[in-house]
């Protein structure tokens, strides 16, 4: 089993964490940026005390719980590892116990929290929220553990497809399309995430005097919502796309495609900035924001592709961004500066990698 | 026609290829070698799709680094293993690479026929044998005006009748429109009846003459 272990550790649990490192970050950002460690237990205190509160927790826990599980289903039925079908041999009681260690490692955030909420909870003597919670987090690792499990036995299932559609598909719509089809959890909860945060901030220039910075600083994460697209959009091309390096494309013509590709994918935050744009911002500024978040978009493409970037060196400049970011708009650097160096970045990086990449051994 | 010129490929800092200088004339010319030897990397290095040091000139004018959209215009590749996004469907591809490649009129319905890639034109490779998305790479490959077509076990997964029409036209190729042809193979090259200008050993990285 110890020979096991790590070997499942490398194939799901790193990769899991290396891939969605952009996404924690933000979800890091969010929880414990804008709140302090006495709000975030004056936030536990509520959902001990509350049902409803206690089962929205739950209902978070059970999305990141699927975002875990969709990783491992998605890794099971990847060709490279058909290999792991031979762990169906293993004696079933081994491998349950394997699986629920591989679970505990990918549920550790929740299963963090959720200890922290424990203590609370013992602190307060609500015993009655104690062990609600802490079946709750049992409950958790057994389901990921059986689905994972119930999928090892289930290697090709019948499961819903989405209809194969016969027009012809540009290139532009072949990531689109690819990550649509085969990691739509992913599309589905940057993209949420992205047009709630963007919403939610709009909706909150009502309730006091903001000015145009709030919305930019919304813009600010947004983006980097999205900072994992240029690695995945990478990984989709070299693996599935190997012929493209060999295409007569000038750089300006590939950047072009991309910047198709990204706008395409970015449209729908403009339709939720322009249906919720408040009263007091301009429509273009709207517009000239989206611009400049189309234009980030592509610059952290240019970084991201084609480079096999450390987890953690993407996450430090993920980071920084986001602190020399919230400071350059807190001075009140004016959007069309950020636009012109978004887009000057995207093409000078990109110029700049693709001169790289041809001259480098 | 291609010469390589103080060519190293390296990966994390090991040298897998060393090139020093070797010139190739037009015609066919036929590489061999064990599993892991370099072909492959040979093979992606000349049609551009890995970077590395030195250089690669075809016809004494088009430099790899220097020209590179004139370079990739004139240089095509199959790949030994192809894969394709699941969904798509070898009209999309065909679609794609034929209009990079600057595809002549009718050029893709001839090679769809050749190959018998018409049959299955509209599914998506997601339902290919691997013989079927060996006969899309080889069409891909076959795609625009080239100089030089770089094929990677051209023979594997291919079925006998396919196979025959393809060196078939391959002949043909070399013999009207004067295109050269890099092959590799782990299977018997006489069955392709083609009449190889050149052979070389790919052992360890390096590239001989084969005696």
């Amino acid at each position: 089993m110890m020979v096991m272990l790590p070997l499942l550790n490398r194939v799901f649990t790193g990769p899991f964490y290396a891939r969605n490192a952009g996404t924690f970050l933000v979800l890091v950002l969010l929880a414990f940026g804008f709140l302090s460690g006495n709000e975030h237990r004056a936030l536990i205190m509520a959902a001990l005390g509350s049902p409803f509160f206690l089962a929205i927790v739950f209902v978070l826990w059970s999305l990141y719980l699927l975002k875990t599980v969709s990783f491992l289903w998605q890794e099971l039925t990847a060709p490279e590892h058909l290999f792991l079908q031979t762990f169906w041999l293993v004696p079933t009681p081994k491998r349950v116990i394997l699986w629920l260690a591989v679970q505990t490692a990918l549920l550790f955030p929740v299963l963090g929290y959720g200890g922290w909420m424990l203590q609370v909870a013992a602190q307060q003597g609500r015993w009655d929220s104690f062990g609600t919670i802490l079946i709750f987090l049992l409950l958790l690792i057994g389901a990921g553990a059986f689905l994972a499990d119930f999928r090892l036995r289930h290697p090709n299932p019948s499961t819903l497809q989405l209809p194969h559609i016969s027009l012809k598909l540009p290139y532009e719509l072949f990531f689109p399309t690819y990550w649509l089809r085969h990691e739509p959890l992913s599309l589905v909860l940057t993209k949420a995430f992205s047009g709630l945060l963007l919403a939610g901030v709009c909706r909150l220039y009502p309730t006091d005097d903001y000015d145009q910075r709030l919305l930019h600083i919304g813009l600010l994460l947004a983006i980097l919502g999205h900072a994992q697209v240029g690695g995945q959009v990478s990984a989709f091309e070299r693996k599935y796309l190997l012929f493209l390096p060999n295409l007569p494309l000038s750089w300006a013509q590939r950047l072009g495609k991309y910047a198709l590709t990204y706008g395409l994918l970015w449209l729908p935050e403009l339709l939720v900035l322009l249906r919720n744009c408040p009263v007091a911002i301009q429509p273009d500024y709207v517009i000239w924001l989206w611009l400049t978040g189309w234009g980030w978009l592509l610059l952290m493409h240019g970084l991201a592709y084609g480079y096999e970037v450390l987890p953690e060196r993407w996450l430090a400049g993920i980071v920084a961004a986001f602190v020399i970011g919230l400071l350059l708009i807190m001075f009140g650097v004016p959007v069309g500066a950020w636009l012109a160096l978004g887009w000057l970045g995207a093409v000078a990086v990109w110029y700049w990698s693709f001169s790289l990449v041809r001259s480098s051994a | 026609m291609l010469l390589l010129t103080n060519l190293t490929k390296a990966y994390n800092g090991v040298t897998v290829l060393t090139v020093p200088a070797l010139q190739l004339s037009p015609g066919i010319h036929y590489f061999r070698g064990g599993n892991g030897s370099g072909k492959t990397t040979l093979f992606r290095t000349i049609a551009g799709l890995l970077p590395f040091s030195g250089n690669v000139t075809l016809d004494n004018q088009y430099e790899i680094n220097r020209d590179p959209v004139a370079y990739r215009m004139r240089v095509n590749y199959a790949e030994a293993e192809p894969v394709y996004p699941t969904f798509l469907t070898a009209r999309d591809l065909t679609s794609f690479v034929g209009k990079a490649k600057q595809t002549p009129a009718g050029q893709v319905d001839t090679l769809a026929e050749l190959l018998g890639v018409d049959a299955f034109w509209t599914k998506p490779t997601g339902q290919f044998s691997s013989g079927m998305l060996k006969k899309l790479s080889l069409l891909l490959a076959l795609l625009g005006t080239p100089r030089l077509i770089l094929l990677d076990e051209p023979l594997s997964t291919l079925d006998v009748a396919t196979a025959a029409r393809l060196f078939d036209y391959i002949a043909k190729l070399r013999r009207e429109q004067d295109i050269s042809f890099l092959l590799t193979s782990h299977q018997d090259v006489s069955l392709t009846a083609l009449d190889m200008t050149g052979i070389w050993q790919v052992s360890q990285g390096l590239v001989t003459p084969a005696v």
